[in-house]
């Protein structure tokens, strides 16, 4: 059988692959596709550790808030990419520096 | 001390081409011979006078400084200034349009300062340094006119045959200061002296202090004779004389025949009793031999300088030769007469010479001015001068009735006297004196036939020349009437005939020969009829009325007039083995030394190279690591701080990750 751990293993590996494409990629969108993936490998855990839960199923309903939640945040985040898009004419993220002291 | 004075004057008139030097030296030189007359009348047979003053101390030996004068200074000095005076006034119209009119003043104002001071002097070390001085000066005088390339080499062989003799002289002062412990020219030769008769006993020189081994008596003596040789031109270091005749003509009369050249015979007088017996007989055989050599040249140069000067080498073998027989005041008598009679000589040549010159710039010609071929005839155009050199030549040949007889036939009656105490061999040197005074006869006639009879010659070889000859203005005359006068017999005694009666003959004691022997009518008599008619045989040939007997192309001619070869045979020999060592030298010098010298820039350059590299590569590189480190970690660090949101996210990242890692740990 299919056992926790794999769960967790494959949800660790997405979950590194997310943060590996926030930290390294040149384009906005594709680090909004990182954070996707990110919150996705949250989500698999939340819905690995629900076999436990046979009474309420608290995982599965708990997954289903947070793919609500996390498309609410990626239609947020692409208005926030436009806008910024309409300022500084490029999505690339270490060209939008001027915070820096 | 005046010429010296006059000297230094004159040096500081610089630059200017005037009259003004001329007269100041003439006046110095007037109260010089002033001076001198009167000091000769105090001490000529009176007494000697001595001072002297501490010069300087060497550890324990003093050394002092003063003047001698006995009658051989008093009867030098007087010569001396007697003779420059007329050479003087000469000077000052014979030089008349040189530019170096001042120069040459100084220069002779020099030597004569040199040549009084060498005379007075009383002690060998002053001797020494007014000898050398005197060559000196000689050196300057003789490359007077130093653009002329002659002149350049004549002189520097003077100075050179001149140093070989200064070395003798020097061997020989200080020989005879380690043998006598002093310098002083008093007590060394004078009365009862210590060097006087020098005793060699078992071969050893004896002496107050002790004794030396008789080598170095010898050595002393060869070196004082190499001096004489050297500066009195005799044989084998007289080649420098007839090149010493590149110089002006008044100063040929003045130094090569009266004063410089004396200053040999002169030494000689002064050490004289240090020679033994055997060391005058070789002086009187050199003396001998350098007289008739000179003369046998003498009869067939063409310059009429040059035959003067081998006069004076011949004429100077005499005075030699009367010291090594013994006739000390018949030698000195000679050097006095001779003086004045060599000096007249040569400044009537410098007249003529003058002429000649005259002639040849205004006419353009391209002729030696000094060559007797080409003159002739002259007795009409210059009686004045003819006159003088006939008196002077006259002199010269030793008849009666002139100075020159006086002291010549003193010296051969002498030289015969001596012969015959000693062996048959010795017979030679009076056969020599007497057949060296017939050739004497002989070349002065043909000289004096030559220059002043005849037909002018030159017009023979360039028939349209036009010219004036002059007897000059009064300084040349009265120059002339002055010195010929002094030929004459009444100057030195009043009897024409006896030598003995001559006045110098009294001032030093020599051999006092009685009169009862008979050579002293035969020698003379015979001596000068001789010289008579040879007189007779030279104006005959040489004035065209019999044909000329002499072949001009045998082997004695070509030795005559090759000057026996001598300086050829030096130039071979010597000269080239000099030059080749010297070029040796400065090969060695100028690669190993020099290189060696050169070296040492290269070591320095090359160490400085490494040194820069080191510096360059090693300690800037250190430094250079150290910026690259701080470099990069600025450029590490500074990302952090660049405004990419992606780092902050990392830098967030890696300190969650650190912080689980370490409360895993703890």
């Amino acid at each position: 059988m299919i056992s926790l751990t794999d769960f967790l293993m494959v949800s660790a590996a997405l979950f590194c692959i997310g943060l590996y494409m926030i930290v390294s990629k040149h384009n906005a969108i594709q680090i909004l596709i990182g954070i996707e993936l990110m919150l996705n490998a949250a989500i698999l855990n939340l819905v690995a550790f629900g076999k436990y839960d046979k009474i309420a199923n608290g995982g599965q309903v708990f997954a289903l808030f947070a793919i609500v939640l996390a498309a609410a945040t990626t239609a947020v985040a692409l208005a926030i990419i436009l806008n910024v898009y309409k300022k500084y004419k490029t999505i690339d993220p270490g060209r939008i520096n001027n915070l820096k002291d | 001390m005046l010429p010296l004075f006059a000297g230094i004057v004159n040096s500081c008139l610089p630059g200017k081409r005037n009259k003004v030097s001329g007269w100041i030296a003439t006046a110095a030189i007037l109260a010089s011979c002033v001076l001198s007359v009167i000091i000769f009348a105090k001490t000529w047979n009176v007494r000697e006078t001595h001072v002297q003053q501490l010069w300087f101390t060497i550890g324990d030996t003093k050394l002092y400084a003063g003047i001698l004068l006995n009658n051989l200074s008093a009867l030098m000095l007087l010569l001396v200034s007697v003779i420059a005076l007329p050479v003087h006034i000469y000077s000052t119209a014979y030089m008349k349009n040189d530019e170096n009119y001042d120069r040459y003043f100084i220069y002779l104002s020099f030597f004569c300062f040199s040549m009084l001071a060498l005379v007075v002097v009383d002690s060998m070390v002053l001797l020494y340094v007014f000898w050398e001085l005197v060559g000196f000066s000689s050196y300057l005088l003789i490359g007077f006119w130093f653009t002329r390339e002659k002149a350049v080499q004549a002189n520097k062989k003077a100075f050179l045959m001149n140093r070989i003799g200064d070395v003798g002289l020097l061997t020989a002062i200080i020989i005879l200061f380690a043998q006598y412990h002093t310098f002083d020219i008093a007590q060394l030769f004078g009365e009862g002296g210590l060097a006087g008769q020098p005793t060699i006993t078992n071969g050893l020189w004896v002496a107050h202090g002790g004794g030396l081994p008789a080598i170095w008596q010898y050595i002393a003596c060869g070196g004082i004779f190499l001096g004489v040789a050297a500066k009195s031109a005799q044989f084998p270091l007289h080649t420098w004389l007839p090149d010493a005749m590149e110089g002006p003509t008044s100063i040929s009369a003045l130094i090569h025949a009266a004063t410089m050249v004396a200053a040999g015979v002169f030494l000689l007088g002064r050490v004289y009793p240090m020679f033994t017996t055997a060391e005058l007989d070789i002086l009187a055989v050199i003396g001998c031999f350098t007289a008739f050599m000179a003369a046998t040249i003498a009869l067939t140069q063409n310059d009429l300088k040059r035959i003067l000067a081998y006069s004076t080498i011949s004429q100077l073998g005499f005075m030699v030769m009367a010291m090594g027989i013994g006739a000390y005041a018949s030698s000195l008598f000679h050097l006095v007469t001779h003086a004045f009679f060599k000096c007249l000589l040569f400044l009537v040549a410098g007249i003529v010479i003058h002429q000649m010159e005259h002639i040849k710039k205004d006419n353009d010609l391209d002729i030696d001015p000094q060559n007797i071929l080409y003159m002739g005839g002259l007795r009409k155009k210059m009686p004045f001068t003819f006159i003088a050199a006939v008196i002077a030549g006259l002199a010269l040949i030793g008849l009666p009735l002139t100075s020159g007889y006086l002291s010549k036939d003193g010296i051969l009656i002498q030289a015969v006297d001596w012969s015959d105490s000693k062996s048959l061999l010795f017979r030679l040197v009076p056969i020599g004196a007497i057949i060296t005074t017939w050739l004497t006869a002989f070349y002065v006639a043909r000289m004096i036939v030559k220059v002043f009879f005849g037909e002018f010659r030159l017009e023979q070889f360039h028939p349209h020349i036009k010219y004036h000859c002059s007897d000059g203005g009064w300084q040349y005359r009265a120059t002339l009437i002055l010195l010929a006068l002094a030929c004459l017999f009444p100057f030195f005694s009043l009897n024409p005939l006896l030598y003995e009666q001559g006045w110098i003959f009294g001032g030093f004691n020599s051999i006092q020969l009685a009169r009862v022997n008979p050579y002293h009518t035969i020698i003379p008599a015979g001596v000068n009829i001789l010289s008579v008619l040879l007189i007779y045989w030279a104006w005959a040939v040489y004035t065209g009325r019999k044909i000329l007997v002499f072949p001009q192309t045998g082997l004695l001619f070509r030795l005559s007039y090759h000057e026996w070869f001598i300086d050829k045979v030096y130039n071979k020999v010597l000269v080239r083995a000099v030059l080749a060592f010297s070029k040796a030298l400065s090969w060695f010098d100028h690669n190993i030394i020099d290189g060696f010298i050169n070296l040492l820039p290269l070591i320095t350059i090359a160490l400085s190279k490494i040194t820069a590299w080191i510096d360059h590569y090693i300690i800037d590189g250190i430094s250079r690591v150290l910026a690259f480190i701080v470099q990069i970690t600025g450029n590490f660090v500074r990302r952090f701080q660049g405004g990419k949101i992606q780092y902050y996210l990392f830098s967030m990242l890696a300190i969650v990750l650190a912080l689980f890692i370490l409360k895993i740990l703890i």
